[in-house]
C-alpha cells in the first residue's frame, strides 16, 4: 500500500518543498491539462461527426446562391469555429501565465531566503536551502507545465484553421 | 583593760586554789616536791612538743619525697611526649608526602570531571530531559564550578546523569510541566517528550527556553500535517505509531516563528506596494461588474436566439434583428447596410472597459518592477551607510525590492487572466452579431417564406 502510495508521497513532498505557488501551479496545471484533454477527446470524437452533420444539412437545402444562402454559411462557419475554437484563448493564456508564475515563485522563495538570512545572518546555509528550494522549483515547474502546453495550443490553433477553412470550402456556394 | 582584768581575777583564783587545794607549800620539802612534780609536767609537756615537732618534720619530709616524685614522673612523661611528638611529625611530613604523591594521580582526574561535569551540565542545560527532572541541573553546575575534590557521591551523581540523559534521549515520556503561552500565561499542562528532540501539548509542539528553563508554545505552529501527526503520538499510549521530529532540537521551530506573517509582508512594500493592491483591486471591481454584466447580456443573446421570431430590445441580437423585423421587405444590399451599422452600435458596449485589464496587468509588473529599483537603491543607501558587513541592515530595502515585484505579479497574473476570459467572453458575442446574426435573420426569412 505504501509503495502504491509513493508518487503521491513524492509529489506532496514537491509541492512542499516550493511552497503554495507550486500549489497554484498544480491547480493551472490540472486546469490546463483537463481543458487540453477535453479538446482533444473533442476533435477526434464530436468534432467530426458535428462537421459532417452541417455538411449535410447544407446540401440538404435546396439554395445554395442566394444572399440568404451565403449568409446562413457564414453563420454556420462561424459558429463552428467558436465550437471548435472553444477553450482554446484560455488554454493559451494559461500557458503564458506559467512562466510568469513560476517567476513569482522564484521571487517569494527570494524572500524567504532574506527573511532567513535576517533571522540567521548568511552563515547558516541549510535554514536557507527551504527558501532557494522555494525560489528554483516553481521557476521550472512553470516552465515544465508551459512547455508541455505549448506544442497542444500550436497544433489546436492549426486544427481551428484547417477545419474552419474546410468547413468552408465544403459548403459550396454558386 | 578587760584582759588585764581577767588575768588578775585567774590569778587570784589560782593563787585562792593554790591557796586552797595543795595549798601553799609548808615546808621546803614539800616546795621540793612540788616543784618537782612541776618540772617533771614540764618536762612532758616539753617533750610532747618535741615530740610533735619531729612529727611534722617527718610529715613534711614525705611530702617533699612526694612531690619531688610527682615531678620526676611529669618530666619523664613530658620526655615521652616530646618523642611521641616528634615521631608523630615525622609519621605526619611522610603522610603528607604520600598524600602529595596520590593527590596528583587524584588532581589529574579531578581536572577531567570538572571538565566533564561542565560539558555534561552544558548538555543537560539544553536538553528536553531536564525539563522532566529539573532538580538534575544544579549538582552538575555545582561540580563543574566547584574547587574541592568531589565526593564519591558526586562523583556517581555525574556518571548516573549521563547515562540518565543517554536513556532518556531514547524514550517517549509523558509528564507535567509548566507552560508559558505565547500571552504570557502561565499553566501546568500534560506534555509529552519525544527523546530529546521535541515536546508536544495536544498537537502544538512546545519550545525550551534554556535561559529561563521553562517550556513555551510555539506562538507559530507548523503545517496541520505535522500537528496531527505530533497528536497521534500524544494521543497514542502504546505501540508504533507515525509522528514528526524535529532534528535540530528546535531550531527549525524557532526559524518558524521568525518568519513573518504575509501582513508584515505587505507592510515591507511600501508605498508601491499600496498602489499596486489598490490598483489590484480597482481592475478585480472593473472584472466583477464586467463578469455579471456580460453574463447578463450572454444569457439574454441566448434566449433570444430560442425567440428568433419575437426580438425584444433588451440585448443586442434583438436589436439586430429588429433592423430586419422593421422592415423585412427591403433589398439586400440595404439590409447588409443596415445590419453592419447595428452591430458596429453595439460592439462598444459588449468591449467597454476591458482594456482597462489589459492595462492594469501591464502596469502591475512595470509597478513592481518600480518598488524593486527603489528597494534596491534603498539597500545601497544602507550599504553606503553601513556596508556590507551585516546582511540585516539591508534586508529592508531588499523585501521591499522583492514584496513589490511579488505584489506587481499577484495582482498583473489574476488580471491577465480576468481579461483574456472576459474579453473572450465579448468576441464570442460580437462574433455572434457580426457573423451568425445575419444568418439566423436568413434562416428565419426562409423558415417563413416556406
Amino acid at each position: 500500500m505504501s509503495e502504491l502510495l509513493r508518487p503521491l508521497t513524492d509529489i506532496r513532498d514537491f509541492v512542499e518543498l516550493g511552497g503554495p505557488v507550486v500549489q497554484v501551479l498544480l491547480v493551472v496545471a490540472i486546469l490546463l491539462w483537463t481543458l487540453i484533454l477535453e479538446r482533444v477527446i473533442y476533435y477526434r470524437r464530436a468534432m467530426p461527426a458535428e462537421l459532417a452533420r452541417i455538411e449535410a444539412d447544407w446540401q440538404a437545402r435546396g439554395d445554395h446562391r442566394s444572399w440568404f444562402a451565403h449568409k446562413i454559411k457564414q453563420g454556420w462557419v462561424s459558429a463552428a469555429t467558436r465550437r471548435i475554437r472553444g477553450p482554446l484563448p484560455l488554454i493559451k493564456v494559461l500557458v503564458a501565465l506559467c512562466p510568469m508564475i513560476g517567476l513569482l515563485g522564484t521571487v517569494t522563495g527570494m524572500i524567504q531566503v532574506f527573511n532567513v538570512m535576517s533571522a540567521l545572518g548568511t552563515g547558516n546555509a541549510r535554514a536557507m536551502a527551504s527558501g532557494v528550494s522555494a525560489a528554483t522549483l516553481p521557476t521550472m515547474a512553470g516552465m515544465v507545465v508551459a512547455i508541455s502546453g505549448l506544442y497542444f495550443v500550436s497544433r489546436f490553433e492549426q486544427v481551428v484553421e484547417r477545419e474552419s477553412h474546410r468547413l468552408n470550402d465544403h459548403l459550396v456556394t454558386h | 583593760m578587760t584582759r588585764a582584768i581577767v588575768a588578775l581575777a585567774l590569778t587570784f583564783c589560782s593563787l585562792s586554789l593554790m591557796a586552797a587545794e595543795p595549798g601553799a607549800p609548808k615546808s621546803i620539802d614539800e616546795l621540793l616536791a612540788q616543784t618537782r612534780a612541776v618540772r617533771a609536767d614540764e618536762a612532758r609537756a616539753n617533750a610532747a612538743r618535741v615530740q610533735r615537732f619531729i612529727d611534722q618534720l617527718d610529715q613534711q619530709q614525705r611530702l617533699q619525697a612526694e612531690a619531688e616524685a610527682a615531678r620526676a614522673a611529669e618530666e619523664r612523661r613530658a620526655d615521652r611526649l616530646s618523642t611521641e611528638f616528634d615521631a608523630n611529625e615525622r609519621r605526619l611530613t611522610e603522610l603528607q608526602q604520600q598524600l602529595d604523591a596520590k593527590a596528583g594521580h587524584l588532581g589529574e582526574m579531578f581536572g577531567v570531571v570538572r571538565q566533564v561535569a561542565g560539558d555534561v551540565s552544558a548538555v543537560a542545560m539544553n536538553s528536553l530531559v531536564t525539563v522532566q527532572y529539573p532538580q538534575r541541573q544544579a549538582p552538575l553546575t555545582a561540580l563543574a564550578n566547584s574547587t574541592r575534590l568531589p565526593s564519591i557521591e558526586a562523583l556517581e551523581t555525574l556518571w548516573f546523569e549521563m547515562l540518565r540523559e543517554m536513556n532518556e534521549s531514547g524514550k517517549v515520556a509523558r509528564f507535567q510541566a509548566p507552560v508559558v503561552a505565547p500571552d504570557g500565561t502561565r499553566s501546568t499542562l500534560d506534555v509529552l517528550r519525544a527523546g530529546s528532540f521535541n515536546v508536544v501539548a495536544d498537537d502544538r509542539f512546545l519550545s525550551y527556553l534554556t535561559g529561563e528553563q521553562t517550556l513555551t508554545t510555539l506562538a507559530a505552529q507548523p503545517e496541520r500535517r505535522f500537528r496531527r501527526l505530533a497528536e497521534n503520538l500524544f494521543e497514542a499510549r502504546d505501540g508504533m505509531v507515525e509522528t514528526v521530529i524535529d532534528p535540530t532540537r528546535g531550531s527549525l521551530l524557532s526559524v518558524l516563528v521568525q518568519t513573518p506573517g504575509w501582513r508584515e509582508q505587505v507592510q515591507a512594500g511600501g508605498l508601491v506596494g499600496y498602489v499596486i493592491l489598490a490598483l489590484g483591486l480597482f481592475g478585480l471591481v472593473i472584472a466583477g461588474e464586467r463578469f455579471f454584466a456580460l453574463g447578463a447580456v450572454d444569457r439574454r443573446v441566448r434566449a433570444q436566439r430560442q425567440q428568433l421570431t419575437q426580438p425584444t430590445d433588451d440585448n443586442p441580437l434583438g436589436r439586430v434583428l429588429n433592423v430586419y423585423h422593421r422592415d423585412p421587405h427591403t433589398d439586400h444590399e440595404t439590409l447588409e447596410l443596415r445590419l453592419d451599422e447595428a452591430v458596429l452600435r453595439e460592439i462598444p458596449a459588449l468591449e467597454r472597459r476591458l482594456p482597462w485589464l489589459k492595462i492594469l496587468a501591464a502596469v502591475a509588473p512595470l509597478l513592481g518592477l518600480l518598488g524593486t529599483v527603489t528597494g534596491m537603491i534603498l539597500t545601497f543607501q544602507q550599504i553606503t551607510l553601513f556596508g556590507t558587513g551585516d546582511p540585516k541592515q539591508m534586508a529592508g530595502g531588499i523585501s521591499q525590492a522583492l514584496v513589490t515585484t511579488v505584489l506587481g505579479l499577484v495582482v498583473a497574473i489574476p488580471m491577465v487572466l480576468l481579461h483574456s476570459w472576459l474579453s473572450g467572453r465579448s468576441k464570442d458575442l460580437v462574433q455572434v452579431l457580426e457573423e451568425e446574426s445575419a444568418g439566423l435573420i436568413a434562416e428565419n426569412a426562409e423558415r417563413h417564406r416556406v
